[in-house]
C-alpha cells in the first residue's frame, strides 16, 4: 500500500447475480482528499461504497485500509477473507439507523463504536450546530425523512471530524433530502475534514456535491473513469478532536441493544406472553389431571415447552436490524464478528430461567414436595442449557434475515433441527422429577443428557455463524 | 436447446406413467405380505412409491449439496444451477417421502412419526430446507449477496444431517431397513423386487425430465434479466 494512502481497492470483481457491475476496479483515498463517485442508476457507485466498506463479497481483488498505527490490513478479498475495519464513518443510502434510537443516542453511539469518547456536553453541541438539538430526545422514526438524513450524515462524518489520527469517511447520496442549508454545512465539513487530513469518498448525483471533491470517478460499464475536481466549497471550523475512549465496537453494539430493548421491549413481550400463554393453556387443559400420573416425561415436557416457545420466537433484534440497513451499518463498523455477537446479545438470555420456574410452579401443584423441592433445586441446569438453544435459535433466525427480503421466507424451517436439544432437556428434567439430581457422568444421567443438549446447540450455532462469513 | 427440453419433457411424461403402472401393479397385482409379520399387511403396498421417493429424494438432496459446495467454494454458475435444480426436486420428493412415510407408519406401527429415526428425520429436515430454499429462490433478487446467504444455507443444511444423526442415535430407531438391492438373504419376492424396480426406473425418469425442464427454465429466466439489466443501464432516451 502507497505510504499517504488511506484506503487501497485493487481490481475488484463484483457481480450481481450473472451480470458483473464492477470489473478490475481500482481506486486509492489519499490524507485529506475528497473523491466524488458518480454514474448513472444502476451503474454499481453503492455497490463500490459496499466493497470499500467491506460488506459485500468479491470476485477478485482487495480492499485495504490503513490503520491508526500506520499500518496496513486487508479488509476483504477475493478468497473470503474478512478483517474488521479501522474506526470510520459511514452514511448508507437507506440511513443505516434504527427507528428506536434517538437522535442524541444516534450519535454518541457513531462516535461510541468509532472508539472516541464523548459527554452530553459535546453532543448537544453538534446537534445544535447541525440544527437537531431540539430533537435530541426525539426518536429517530419520529423525525421527518429531511431532519433523519441530516442525522444520518452527521453520524457519518462526525466520527471523522472529531478525530485527531486521519480517518476515513464514505457517504452514499449524503444530500439527498437534505436543505440548502444542511447542504453547505456538510460541504463546508467535508472541506475542513480534507484539510485535516482525513479521507472521503462521496457517492452521488448531485452537481453541487461533485464540485467540493478533489477527484471524481465515474462508474461506466463496470470500470471507473477518473477526471480532476473542483475541490470547491468553504472550509468551515470543525469542533475540537476527542480523545480516545477504549470502548470496543462490540461493547458499543452490546449497549446499543440493552438500550433499545429497555426502551421498547418487544423482545421481552413477544418472547414472554407466547411462553405465557402456553403455560395457562398448558394448566385450563390438563388441570383435572395429575401430569405426574401420566409419566414425568409428560410433566417435564409440559413444563420446559413454554421456555423453549420463548427461545425459538424470533428475536426483535433481527427486526431493529433490517431497519433501514440498520445491520449493515453495524456490519460495517462490527466487522465479521457481528453476527456471532448479535446472535448471543440479541438472545432470550433472561426470560428460560425464570419462565421455566413458573411454568413449573403452576403446572406441578400436585408432585409430592420432597420430589417439587429438589426439581427446584436444579430445575435452572435445563434451563440454562435452554439459553444455549436460545441462541442457536437466534443464530437461525440472523441467517435467514440476511437475505434482501426476510419477510418472504420462513425461518421457522430452519429451526426444526432444535427439537432434539428440547427432548433431551425433556429427558433430563424428567429423570430429575423421577429419580432426583445425580452429579455423575453417567451417559444416562441428567447432566450428561443436559451437556448433550448444549452441545447440538452449539453445533447448530457454529454451523449458522460460521458458513455465512468464511 | 429445444431438443433438450423436449427430452426433458418427454422423460418426465414417461416415467408419470411409469409411476401410474407402478401404483395400478402395487395395488392390484403385487403379492400379500405375511400377516403374522406384520401389523398391516396391505397397507406395505405405499413400498412401491415411498422407496422411490426416498431413493431420488436422496438424489436430488446430492445435487443442492454439490451445488452449495461448488458455490461456497468457488462462485461456480454450474454449482449455482444445481443449487436450483436440487432445491426444487428435494422439495417435490422429499415431501413424497415425509407424507408417505407417516401414512405408512401410523398404520404399521401405531405413530406417525419417531423422533429417534434417523433416516426419516434427516429427510424432514433436509425437505423443510428445500421449502426454505424454494421459497428463497423465488422471493430474493438475485445477486451475489443471496447467493453466498443460499449456499451457506444450503451447506448449513447438510452439516446438520451428521448433527441430527447424533441427535437421533441419542433417542431411539424404530425404522425398516430400506430394501433395494437383492440379494440371497433378502427374501424379497421376485414379484415385488419387479414393481420396486419400475418404481425406482420410473421415479429416475421423472427425477432426470424435471432436472432438464427446471435448468432449462432457470437458464431462460437468467437470460432475460440480463437483458432487463443491459436495459436499465439505457436509461431515459
Amino acid at each position: 500500500m502507497e505510504p499517504g494512502n488511506l484506503v487501497e481497492v485493487s481490481g475488484i470483481e463484483v457481480h450481481r447475480g450473472r451480470s458483473m457491475v464492477l470489473h478490475e476496479a481500482s481506486l486509492s483515498l489519499g490524507k485529506g482528499e475528497v473523491i466524488a463517485l458518480i454514474g448513472e442508476n444502476g451503474s454499481g457507485k453503492s455497490t463500490l461504497i459496499e466493497a470499500i466498506s467491506g460488506i459485500i463479497p468479491l470476485r477478485s481483488g482487495d480492499v485495504q485500509w490503513r490503520l491508526e498505527n500506520d499500518s496496513n490490513r486487508t479488509v476483504r478479498d477475493s478468497q473470503g477473507r474478512r478483517r474488521p475495519l479501522p474506526p470510520m464513518g459511514l452514511t448508507l443510502q437507506k440511513d443505516g439507523m434504527c427507528g428506536e434510537e434517538t437522535v442524541i443516542e444516534r450519535i454518541a453511539t457513531a462516535l461510541s463504536v468509532s472508539g472516541l469518547s464523548h459527554d452530553e456536553s459535546i453532543l448537544t453541541r453538534l446537534l445544535e450546530e447541525w440544527g437537531l438539538s431540539h430533537r435530541s430526545k426525539s426518536r429517530v422514526a419520529h423525525l421527518s425523512s429531511g431532519l433523519r438524513r441530516r442525522l444520518s450524515v452527521l453520524s457519518g462524518i462526525a466520527p471523522v471530524a472529531l478525530s485527531r489520527p486521519p480517518r476515513v469517511s464514505i457517504l452514499d447520496e449524503p444530500s439527498e433530502g437534505l436543505d440548502t442549508a444542511s447542504k453547505n454545512l456538510l460541504g463546508g465539513w467535508i472541506r475542513a475534514m480534507a484539510r485535516n487530513g482525513h479521507g472521503v469518498i462521496i457517492a452521488t448525483h448531485d452537481k453541487e456535491v461533485i464540485q467540493w471533491a478533489d477527484r471524481v470517478l465515474e462508474v461506466c460499464d463496470s470500470s471507473l473513469k477518473e477526471s480532476p475536481g473542483e475541490s470547491s466549497g468553504p472550509e468551515l471550523n470543525l469542533p475540537k478532536p476527542l480523545e480516545m475512549a477504549g470502548q470496543t465496537p462490540i461493547a458499543s453494539l452490546m449497549k446499543w441493544t440493552i438500550s433499545m430493548e429497555m426502551r421498547n421491549p418487544v423482545d421481552t413481550v413477544g418472547r414472554a406472553v407466547p411462553a405465557i400463554v402456553a403455560i395457562l393453556l398448558a394448566y385450563a387443559l390438563v388441570g383435572s389431571i395429575d401430569p405426574i400420573d401420566h409419566g414425568s416425561n409428560l410433566l417435564a415436557a409440559l413444563v420446559l415447552a413454554p421456555p423453549f416457545i420463548s427461545a425459538v420466537t424470533s428475536p426483535a433484534i433481527s427486526r431493529r436490524l433490517s431497519e433501514e440497513d440498520c445491520g449493515r451499518w453495524w456490519n460495517a463498523n462490527v466487522g465479521p464478528i457481528s453476527r456471532p455477537a448479535f446472535s448471543i446479545i440479541g438472545s432470550s438470555v433472561i426470560i428460560p430461567i425464570p419462565m421455566a420456574y413458573f411454568s413449573w410452579i403452576v403446572l406441578a401443584g400436585s408432585v409430592d414436595s420432597q420430589v417439587s423441592i429438589e426439581v427446584l433445586k436444579w430445575l435452572w441446569l435445563p434451563a440454562i442449557c435452554m439459553i444455549d438453544l436460545a441462541i442457536a435459535a437466534t443464530s437461525l433466525h440472523l441467517l435467514a434475515s440476511d437475505l434482501s427480503r426476510p419477510g418472504a421466507v420462513s425461518a421457522s424451517l430452519l429451526l426444526i433441527v432444535l427439537v432434539w436439544p428440547f427432548l433431551e432437556l425433556t429427558e433430563a428434567l424428567s429423570m430429575i422429577i423421577d429419580n432426583g439430581m445425580q452429579i455423575t457422568l453417567q451417559f444416562n444421567g441428567p447432566l450428561v443428557t443436559c451437556f448433550f443438549a448444549s452441545l447440538i446447540s452449539a453445533l447448530v450455532w457454529i454451523s449458522a455463524v460460521l458458513f455465512p462469513d468464511t | 436447446m429445444d431438443v433438450i427440453k423436449k427430452i426433458g419433457v418427454n422423460l418426465t411424461l414417461l416415467g408419470l406413467l411409469g409411476a401410474y403402472f407402478t401404483a395400478i401393479l402395487g395395488f392390484f397385482w403385487a403379492p400379500s405380505v405375511d400377516p403374522d409379520q406384520w401389523n398391516a399387511p396391505e397397507a406395505y403396498r405405499i413400498v412401491y412409491w415411498h422407496v422411490p421417493f426416498a431413493w431420488t429424494s436422496f438424489l436430488a438432496f446430492c445435487l443442492l449439496f454439490i451445488g452449495s459446495a461448488s458455490w461456497y467454494v468457488s462462485r461456480s454458475e454450474t454449482g449455482w444451477r444445481l443449487i436450483n435444480v436440487g432445491s426444487e426436486l428435494g422439495l417435490l420428493f422429499g415431501a413424497g417421502v415425509i407424507i408417505s412415510g407417516p401414512i405408512w407408519g401410523s398404520v404399521e406401527w401405531g405413530v406417525p412419526w419417531d423422533w429417534g429415526d434417523v433416516r426419516l428425520n434427516t429427510y424432514a429436515l433436509l425437505t423443510a430446507l428445500a421449502i426454505f430454499l424454494v421459497m428463497a429462490l423465488r422471493s430474493q433478487p438475485d445477486g451475489e449477496g443471496t447467493r453466498d446467504t443460499l449456499a451457506a444455507i444450503g451447506l448449513f443444511g447438510f452439516v446438520l444431517v451428521p448433527i441430527t444423526a447424533i441427535a437421533t442415535t441419542l433417542w431411539r430407531d424404530r425404522h425398516p431397513g430400506l430394501v433395494i438391492v437383492d440379494s440371497e438373504d433378502s427374501g424379497i419376492d421376485p414379484e415385488i423386487r419387479l414393481i420396486l424396480m419400475l418404481g425406482t426406473i420410473s421415479f429416475m425418469a421423472i427425477f432426470i425430465g424435471l432436472t432438464i425442464v427446471i435448468d432449462s427454465i432457470h437458464r431462460i429466466k437468467s437470460e432475460i434479466e440480463q437483458q432487463n439489466i443491459s436495459k436499465d443501464r439505457v436509461g431515459l432516451t
